[in-house]
């Protein structure tokens, strides 16, 4: 109990200091500029409870996941083909690594002009942000396996399905994971970018009204839900990581 | 001279290096070769017969190319976004450097502030968007609060686990000596620091530029990322691709400069030197 209370204290202590200077910012300045804490808390209930909160919730969700799963239903497989096929993945690893570092929301406008306003075009936008991190890790696991391993175990005539379970998998996995924690957070960017600048929906739209009708409640309230979505996931993507980092030699 | 070779490894005789590096450049750069043709062949062919004529494909992108570098527009927008990308940076290198020293060796302010700086890395900084808009303006004063936004907590989370993980001989070398706190900040953790500062330079320029096109695109002020959303909404999408490839081009050159620099300057880190 004690222990547990002085372990907690400075975080507790850091948060209230944290609302109580933003309380304190708000009701100095204009409504127009900022909101103290205690009225987004109000805006944020008003939101929930007239439905329209949850509402938007679930659509960025459902957006958020299908391109999340997709991204990691190509990006881990093709990650772990290019592990096994040494010449595939020394002749496309430069053009990963290229995507992987070039901003993917500069693709928008291309996709909108393309692809209209539907669901799929948001779709692609949140795959595209979510798949190169992905891939970009699992190559980088592949290229952490000696290729002595590769031929000890088919010296001992270790079939494929073996060569898989005990040298390609162990070695790659734990990279790919640094990759899906890193694809949770961009793809997170990617959802908001597809919900901003293709066809406004889910709390993107939610920010984008309530920034267009000077409802700076509403902003506050909505970034600070997308804020602690944000550290949930990140959390998330930490202990998935964490998890299997006791692979890694 | 021997204190080099031993300190960086570098083989006393330069004679044996090129045919090692002719040998590894032969057995790579044939894949990357066909493989990199291959990519252009099917964008291409599934451009031409998918896609309606405006769509960007290798060949009218390769053909727009010299038109676009010497259009003035095309010029002023990049150094427009360059130019507050590089200043955007420089306050966030600054700030974040500050920031991430004294959170590293006082664990005080770090107990202080740490949730905040994770928090405000975890938020997806597109979002603050409409709110610096509302504070700025649709002025570039919001591109460059975004840059900032985007670029100072990856390079404060690295440079506080930079100072944080300074060796404690040095410090206690340091503290022999009587050297005042501010010195040691300095002098010693600082410069200890230095490849984990790197590092989170790294992240921050590719989450700058990424601020940079977003700001532009939300408050359509002038710059490369407007360049790229007005040529595409008007159908030129083959200029507007000459646009994500210098994007692209400045991604990759960030991190082959910041790799490079690693490795130059700072020749006895090595973490995670794989060949």
């Amino acid at each position: 109990m004690q222990t547990s209370i002085r372990r907690h204290a400075p975080f507790w202590i850091s948060i209230f200091a944290g609302i109580a200077l933003w309380e304190i910012a708000g009701r100095s300045t204009s409504a127009a500029f900022m909101v103290p804490f205690s009225e987004t808390l109000v805006r944020l209930w008003q939101l929930v409870t007239t439905g329209e909160f949850i509402a938007q919730f679930f659509d960025s969700a459902e957006l958020f996941l299908t391109g999340f799963v997709l991204a990691l239903a190509v990006g881990m497989p093709l990650g772990l083909l290019l592990a096994r096929v040494r010449v595939l993945r020394i002749g496309i690893e430069p053009y990963i690594m290229t995507l992987y570092a070039t901003p993917m929301v500069a693709l928008i406008p291309f996709i909108l002009s393309m692809m209209g306003f539907g669901f799929a075009p948001k779709v692609l936008v949140v795959f595209l942000f979510a798949v190169f991190p992905v891939l970009y890790n699992t190559v980088e696991g592949a290229r952490s396996i000696k290729p002595e391993l590769i031929e000890v175990a088919k010296s001992f005539r270790s079939n494929e399905w073996s060569l898989w379970r005990e040298v390609l998998l162990p070695y790659t996995l734990p990279y790919s994971m640094t990759g899906v924690r890193q694809a949770i957070g961009r793809a997170l960017v990617g959802m908001i970018a597809a919900e901003f600048f293709l066809s406004s929906t889910g709390l993107g739209q939610l920010i984008m009204s309530a920034s267009q009708n000077f409802d700076t409640g509403g902003v506050f309230a909505s970034i600070l839900v997308i804020g602690l979505i944000g550290v949930g996931l990140m959390r998330l993507g930490l202990k998935i990581e964490q998890h299997f980092a006791r692979w890694r030699q | 001279m021997t204190e080099q070779a031993i300190g960086t490894s570098i083989p006393l005789s330069t004679a044996p290096k090129p045919s090692p590096l002719a040998a590894r450049m032969s057995g790579t750069f044939a894949p990357r070769l066909i493989a990199g043709l291959a990519i252009l062949l099917l964008w291409e062919f599934v451009v031409r017969a998918f896609a309606p004529a405006y769509v960007a494909k290798p060949t009218t992108v390769i053909m727009a190319i010299p038109r676009v570098i010497v259009d003035p527009a095309f010029q002023v927008a990049t150094g427009v976004t360059l130019a507050a990308v590089a200043e955007g940076l420089a306050v966030a290198l600054l700030f974040g450097t500050i920031i991430g020293l004294l959170m590293g060796r006082s664990p005080m302010f770090e107990r202080a502030i740490r949730h905040y700086v994770n928090g405000f890395y975890a938020v997806p900084m597109i979002v603050v968007l409409p709110l610096f808009s509302l504070w700025f303006g649709y002025s570039g004063a919001t591109r460059i609060a975004t840059i900032i936004f985007a670029a100072i907590f990856s390079i404060i989370i690295n440079v506080a686990d930079g100072a944080r993980s300074v060796p404690r001989e040095y410090l206690e070398v340091a503290r022999s000596f009587r050297s005042n706190r501010l010195s040691v900040l300095i002098g010693i953790v600082l410069p200890a620091s230095l490849p984990y500062l790197l590092a989170g330079f790294r992240l921050a320029a590719g989450r700058a530029l990424i601020g940079a096109v977003v700001a532009e695109f939300f408050i359509s002020v002038g710059g490369l990322g407007y360049y790229i959303l007005f040529n595409s909404r008007t159908y030129h999408h083959n200029e507007a691709f000459v646009g994500v490839l210098l994007l692209a081009g400045f991604g990759v050159g960030f991190e082959l400069l910041v790799n490079w620099s690693t490795r130059h300057f700072m020749p006895w880190y090595r973490r995670g030197d794989k060949s």
